[in-house]
């Protein structure tokens, strides 16, 4: 009650000094809250320049006193072949242990000493190498990476003792279940092309890679024109181009043989893959359809489906008035221990989905109604107004909500020019998100989802789950 | 491949040979006892493809002899380690020719497969029902009359047979069947006749196809006696039973019997015969 007293009294003052309309105040007032239209235009604008050799150099100046740079590269597991699927990802281990001019302890010396943290990340399509970091060792920073990713050392002593670690690495991720689930859920959804490997690699390939199919993996994949410096932080962006020209000119940016690996086109196949062990406690499934490629227009739309739908974890206390309604549903019957909908976009592909974890005695009813609000809220003449604005809504937020950070950002920044070009602002995304209508909600759904078949991957005690020819009838209704 | 070498004594029962599956924590007591200096590649083999080749010897106090072993590494464990070692089948046998290609997208030909697939069990439905139709309908109607008592259910008269102004009687579906053969002198008589005395008035022409030939059932229409031709006061016939007239026509006149004989279906096949039913 004391608190409510304090409430009373405040909202009391400040309806009195609202009626007095105090100049002071109310200037006050207006610093205190800016308006989510005045924050996107007042975002800093994303500088990109291009280098000689075609490297591209992106920077967002926040004002903070950290920053994050890196390197973002247009390399990963879908470049790779069967042979050496895995390559990117022992690469990635074999960064941090020692450049030419730097062996592996005076490199991890200057990084601790600058008490900056230096991390990379492999994924199908991209691999990152990135430092955060304060906004003063800038030029430190991007040295060492400039070290890390052109001059690594990689000795063989190294190469054999990260093996084990890489083949540890493999033995823990059996562990992650989502992990192995979507891992799956690739293997057969894209089964036969590359975006099928798995960005790990095969314990085989763990076994085998060499020194030498590393080096030819970096000289195949590590050129100036795939990779692009991105900064956030306190950082200006001539400084970084200025930095950029003396670590990185030497960049190489043509191919042995003009031999260019060009991306082709990776076939969807609907199909199913089961990890059947009655012995786990919870089922891991996935069900996923053929999506949107990172450029396209129909994107957006199914960004806002999937904010529809929501997520949920049992954990998260949220109960049956939940707005998503399978995630009520899923609160009340207690379906599942958690959910999410889901949408991975490659350059020319992608998947859209559901990922649940549930016991074995509910898998059914989960694929039945998350097939359900697939094609019942999304497909037919079911999503409401209201269920599309609530989706731009949170999708909006969950977008602005994600730049939370210099690393976030500079993520965001590396991933965009790699993907699109340029960086596209978050005013962009607010318009784009803006133009959805539930019509178009329906009508891009119904492009992707209705009648189309879906690639299902399902780890765990899954002897309920549905036989495949059920969940493809399940992806449509009879209606007339 | 794995050869042990021992001293003769009761090993047999002391040594275990593990599956694959033997706990990590044994092996770490025991590999170092295990490394090979050296194997094949120059490399140095790791933990875990070491998992098919082990050998757990249990100590024995009592034994007192030493137990060497030699081990050899044939390659490729074939254990699965990793979910990333499952491979998907290739499946190229099943597939279509337009999804053969896995560097085409899918896309582009899924309309194209799914409208055959979907017109194919279309098809094959409609097939299906008309077969299954038939079946079903030729099931049933083998509960209808077979052709032997269909045969009864016709029969052929002989009209040179009949000379005038008699009348005979068939056997016709358990029934009397009266065939008429008129004079002229009849026909005109009941061709003339009022419709406004008759109990259930009926032109003679409404019951005749050819005057001469007058063919109805031989069942009276009050009860169900067989009448008696060429009798009665309308020169036609009379029935026994409760006394009811019929006329050449076999129309009622007078009695209780309230319709008019029956007339069945029947056509002529010539000028001589006749078919009825």
């Amino acid at each position: 009650s004391k608190m409510a007293s304090v409430c009373r009294v405040g909202s009391t003052v400040g309806r009195s000094l609202a009626k007095y309309r105090n100049p002071i105040l109310l200037s006050l007032r207006r610093q205190s809250s800016v308006s989510y239209a005045q924050s996107l235009a007042g975002a800093p604008e994303t500088r990109l320049t291009a280098l000689d050799n075609g490297l591209r150099v992106a920077s967002e100046e926040t004002g903070h006193a950290t920053c994050t740079v890196g390197l973002w590269i247009g390399a990963g597991s879908r470049y790779e072949s069967e042979k050496n699927n895995g390559a990117g990802f022992f690469l990635e281990h074999m960064a941090f242990k020692g450049t030419k001019k730097h062996p592996q302890t005076a490199l991890e010396q200057e990084v601790e000493s600058m008490g900056a943290h230096l991390s990379a990340y492999t994924s199908r399509e991209h691999t990152a190498y990135y430092m955060k970091t304060l906004a003063k060792d800038l030029p430190k920073a991007v040295e060492l990476l400039s070290e890390v990713v052109q001059h690594c050392s990689l000795n063989e002593a190294d190469v054999e003792q990260q093996r084990a670690v890489v083949l540890r690495e493999l033995e823990e991720v059996e562990g992650n279940l989502q992990e192995v689930c979507l891992d799956l859920l690739h293997a057969t959804a894209f089964q036969g092309t590359p975006l099928s490997y798995s960005v790990l690699g095969p314990s085989s390939n763990a076994r085998t890679l060499s020194r030498q199919d590393l080096v030819e993996y970096l000289g195949s994949h590590y050129k100036a024109p795939r990779m692009v410096l991105s900064a956030a932080g306190g950082v200006n962006h001539e400084e970084l181009v200025g930095l950029a020209k003396t670590h990185f000119s030497g960049l190489s940016f043509e191919y042995e043989g003009d031999a260019i690996p060009v991306l082709s086109p990776c076939r969807f196949t609907g199909s199913e893959i089961r990890m059947r062990d009655d012995a786990m406690p919870l089922a891991h499934v996935a069900i996923a359809v053929e999506g949107a490629r990172v450029g396209s227009p129909d994107i957006v739309p199914l960004m806002v489906a999937n904010s529809i739908i929501g997520s949920y974890d049992i954990k998260s206390g949220g109960g049956k008035n939940m707005s998503s309604r399978l995630a009520a549903m899923a609160a009340e019957e207690n379906f599942c221990e958690s959910f999410q909908a889901f949408h991975s976009s490659y350059s020319d592909t992608g998947l859209m989905g559901m990922y649940f974890v549930t016991d074995m005695h509910h898998i059914e009813d989960m694929m039945h109604w998350s097939q359900n609000a697939w094609s019942v809220m999304n497909m037919c003449t079911t999503v409401t107004d209201s269920d599309v604005a609530r989706g731009k809504k949170s999708l909006k937020a969950s977008l602005v909500a994600q730049l939370n950070g210099t690393t976030p950002i500079c993520d965001d920044i590396g991933r965009h020019v790699l993907n699109y070009g340029r960086r596209v602002p978050l005013a962009e995304w607010d318009a784009r998100i803006n133009a959805v209508t539930p019509k178009m909600v329906r009508d891009v759904c119904s492009k992707y989802i209705y009648d189309k078949c879906p690639a299902v991957a399902a780890v765990g005690p899954v002897e309920q789950l549905p036989d495949y020819n059920r969940t493809r009838a399940s992806m449509y209704w009879l209606r007339f | 491949m794995m050869s042990i070498a021992a001293r003769r004594s009761a090993i047999g029962t002391c040594l275990q040979f593990t599956k694959p599956t033997v706990n990590a924590s044994v092996f770490s007591r025991l590999v170092k006892d295990f490394v090979p200096a050296a194997s094949a590649n120059g490399k140095v083999p790791h933990l875990i493809s070491r998992v098919n080749h082990i050998i757990r010897p249990v100590r024995d106090p009592l034994l007192s002899s030493q137990f060497y072993f030699r081990s050899e590494f044939t390659g490729a464990t074939g254990i699965r380690l990793a979910h990333t070692d499952i491979k998907v089948p290739d499946f190229s046998d099943y597939r279509r020719p337009e999804v053969q290609d896995p560097n085409k997208s899918s896309q582009d030909s899924s309309e194209a497969r799914k409208v055959f697939s979907y017109l194919v069990t279309g098809a094959t439905t409609v097939v299906t029902v008309y077969a299954a139709k038939t079946v079903v309908s030729q099931f049933v109607s083998s509960m209808s009359a077979s052709a032997d008592v269909l045969a009864l259910s016709k029969i052929e008269v002989k009209l040179a047979d009949i000379p005038e102004g008699r009348n005979m009687t068939f056997k016709w579906r358990g029934k009397p069947l009266f065939v008429r053969h008129r004079t002229e002198k009849e026909i005109a008589t009941e061709e003339g006749v009022n419709l406004g005395e008759l109990r259930d008035p009926q032109h003679d022409k409404d019951r005749v196809q050819n005057p001469k030939w007058v063919i109805v059932l031989g069942v009276c229409t009050h009860l169900g006696c067989v009448p008696i031709a060429n009798a009665g006061d309308y020169g036609g016939y009379y029935c026994p039973c409760h006394g009811s007239h019929y006329d050449a026509s076999g129309r009622i006149r007078k009695g209780p019997a309230p319709l008019n004989l029956e007339v069945p279906f029947y056509e002529f096949v010539d000028e001589d015969t006749v078919v009825v039913g």
